[in-house]
């Protein structure tokens, strides 16, 4: 069995007094498609923002790829080299920051499309291969040849991923005059463009037409094909029955089931947290 | 085919013609009596690009550009005179110094956000102020600093304006060249970026602190760098060239010229310099005047036109001339919706949000 790419050990997280997630104990298998799934309120876009680094979490750990995502390097390296905790100060920004993710292989997608509407379609996509280019201010002022290289590799690739979400005659577009659907594709193809690992996509199908909707599962087939381990956000039932497979099941904060589609489907806690009933004997 | 090949390259055309135009200004058969105000304007443009870097495209407002430029002027003043440096060295510790003090402090100010982030900058620019009037034993105080000695290359000196011009203006051509640059590369969409949407760039694996501080030690340097050339070509600097209504000034500059567009800085500059310097001068008996003029400017540019004035000449044009034609014909439209309009733009004076938010 392979390693999960990623893995929530006892992962908390509290706003003041309101647990949003409370000791979840995730495995995201390699190369799958999960959806996490749950009722409103229970804790399922606060989980992506533990992963993708907004919020840090207040007690446990992720894992990406095995890695603990809890210190940047530098911070491990000082420890390491014997600096205190104390002097480094525990309060310094402990967890690998979102950017620093994103680097490593994590890319997500907005529950509010977020595009960028100051730029167009490509431009969009060109900005999700920041990470996979280096060169910085001087390069760009003095259009050294490194840069002239770079930004043509940026672009080709840029049109790779606009072609592969079928997006690529409104290219020069500005991004926000596209239809809806077709912004959402255009943030799940910038995210792709980051080159990601894992990918999550926050309620990708909220809002698409049932055509829009096929399209998208589509997608997500294609995304997996090329290596790219997809986890999505999702309420719309037959769209995560349809393509998922393996379904997680967030209740207030707590993992409540997990499983293939059919079982979850089966499962007497989920039906509870959907429909409202009571689950005295199911908590033994 | 010629015609399609000039079409193409048309920006080259506009830039070859811009060049060879400021290159016959300082003459005294063209525009030569103008040439100490277009010395003024290219130094101003230098410290516009790089707010127009900085507001327009990161989207980060700083009311105190002044500081930087003063501190660029008063680093050369006091290094090439009281320590008598070669100018070109104090030119250039200027600019690094005043570039470390940009980012010393952007690290803290740029975890502040919109309104409060303008505030913290506005404090520089006033705490710059207060310094500059009060350590008089380096600075003359108010007073100012006399006799600043000229720029020169290898026995050549910058002594006249019609030197001063040519010196001038190629910094500032080449300041524009290296932004626009800049803007349109990987930096440029990361900057377009931050402005766009902080959590989907900082999502794509953005730094966005560290963009934002880097754009502000940037255009920290450029406004040293006109500070400098201010410095030594006035041979004169005080106090006053550097105070809150100065920083406003080049706020206004950027925001006429258009926020996001870098060669519009020229225009922005150009068109407040002559303001300020051709039409105001002969308002001597009302002295503040000016102060209210840039209000007002900046109050109605804000509402009616928030890409900036030279946008909105661009656009502007470009709408005649796929209208003109029918132009009558829209005329009148327009003459019968005018009583609406008007009502529209009252509703606009009225219920105007100076400053978008960026975030949610």
């Amino acid at each position: 069995m392979s390693q999960p790419i990623l893995e929530t050990r006892n992962l908390s997280k509290a706003f003041g007094g309101l647990i949003a997630i409370d000791k979840v104990d995730l495995k995201i298998d390699t190369g799958k498609i999960t959806a996490i799934i749950g009722p409103n309120g229970a804790g399922k876009t606060t989980l992506f923002n533990l992963i993708a680094g907004v919020y840090q979490q207040t007690s446990g750990e992720i894992l990406f790829n095995g890695k603990s995502l809890k210190h940047p390097p530098w911070y491990a390296r000082a420890i390491k080299r014997g600096l205190n905790r104390e002097i480094l100060g525990d309060k310094l920004q402990r967890h690998v920051s979102a950017h620093m993710r994103a680097s490593l292989g994590i890319a997500r997608t907005f529950q509010h499309v977020h595009l960028f509407g100051n730029m167009t379609v490509l431009e969009n996509i060109m900005t999700g291969q920041h990470t996979r280019s280096k060169y910085g201010f001087f390069g760009a002022a003095l259009r050294l040849p490194k840069a002239r290289r770079e930004e043509e590799m940026i672009n080709l690739n840029a049109m790779k991923y606009l072609n592969m979400v079928g997006l690529g005659k409104h290219a020069n577009l500005n991004a926000l005059s596209l239809p809806l659907g077709q912004q959402k594709l255009l943030a799940v193809a910038r995210a792709l463009a980051t080159e990601p690992k894992l990918i999550l996509l926050d309620e990708p199908g909220a809002g698409l037409n049932a055509l829009e909707k096929r399209e998208l599962s589509d997608l997500m087939k294609r995304i997996r094909e090329i290596g790219v381990t997809v986890v999505l956000v999702e309420h719309d039932m037959p769209l995560v029955m349809g393509i998922a497979e393996w379904i997680i099941v967030l209740d207030s904060g707590r993992k409540i089931a997990e499983g293939t589609a059919a079982q979850v489907q089966k499962d007497r806690k989920v039906i509870a947290a959907y429909l409202g009933e009571e689950t005295d004997s199911a908590e033994g | 085919m010629i015609l399609a090949w000039a079409k193409r390259k048309w920006t080259y055309f506009a830039i070859a013609a811009l060049i060879a135009f400021l290159v016959l200004i300082p003459f005294d058969w063209f525009l030569g009596r103008y040439t100490s105000i277009m010395i003024f304007v290219g130094i101003s443009t230098m410290v516009t690009v790089g707010l127009c870097l900085l507001m327009g495209y990161t989207g980060q407002v700083s009311l105190g550009h002044a500081a930087f430029y003063g501190l660029g002027a008063y680093f050369s003043a006091v290094l090439s005179k009281t320590y008598s440096l070669n100018p070109w060295l104090a030119m250039l510790i200027a600019a690094i110094a005043t570039g470390a003090f940009a980012y010393i402090i952007g690290y803290p100010i740029f975890r502040l956000r919109g309104n409060y982030l303008a505030m913290a900058t506005l404090g520089i620019g006033l705490i710059m102020w207060v310094l500059f009037n009060q350590l008089s034993q380096y600075t003359g105080g108010p007073d100012g600093m006399h006799g600043i000695p000229y720029l020169s290359i290898g026995g050549f000196d910058f002594d006249t304006n019609f030197k001063r011009f040519y010196l001038v203006w190629f910094f500032c051509l080449a300041i524009l060249f290296l932004s626009q640059n800049i803007v349109r590369s990987r930096t440029g969409r990361a900057l377009r970026a931050i402005h766009g949407n902080e959590a989907a760039a900082e999502s794509l694996g953005i730094n966005v602190t560290q963009f934002k501080v880097k754009i502000f030690v940037l255009s920290s340097v450029y406004a040293s760098l006109a500070g400098s050339l201010f410095a030594h070509h006035l041979r004169f600097v005080s106090p006053q060239s550097f105070d809150f209504l100065s920083s406003v000034k080049l706020v206004v500059m950027a925001v006429i010229g258009g926020l996001a567009s870098i060669w519009g800085a020229i225009f922005g500059a150009g068109t407040t310099r002559f303001l300020s310097d051709e039409v105001l001068l002969g308002l001597n008996q009302y002295p503040q005047l000016d102060i209210i003029i840039y209000g007002l400017i900046l109050m109605l540019v804000m509402i009616f036109m928030p890409e900036g004035l030279f946008v909105a000449i661009k656009s502007g044009t470009l709408w005649l001339r796929v209208n003109w034609r029918n132009l009558p014909a829209i005329m009148n439209r327009k003459r019968k919706e005018l009583p609406n309009q008007m009502k529209y733009i009252l509703g606009r004076l009225l219920f105007a949000r100076l400053w978008r938010r960026t975030e949610p």
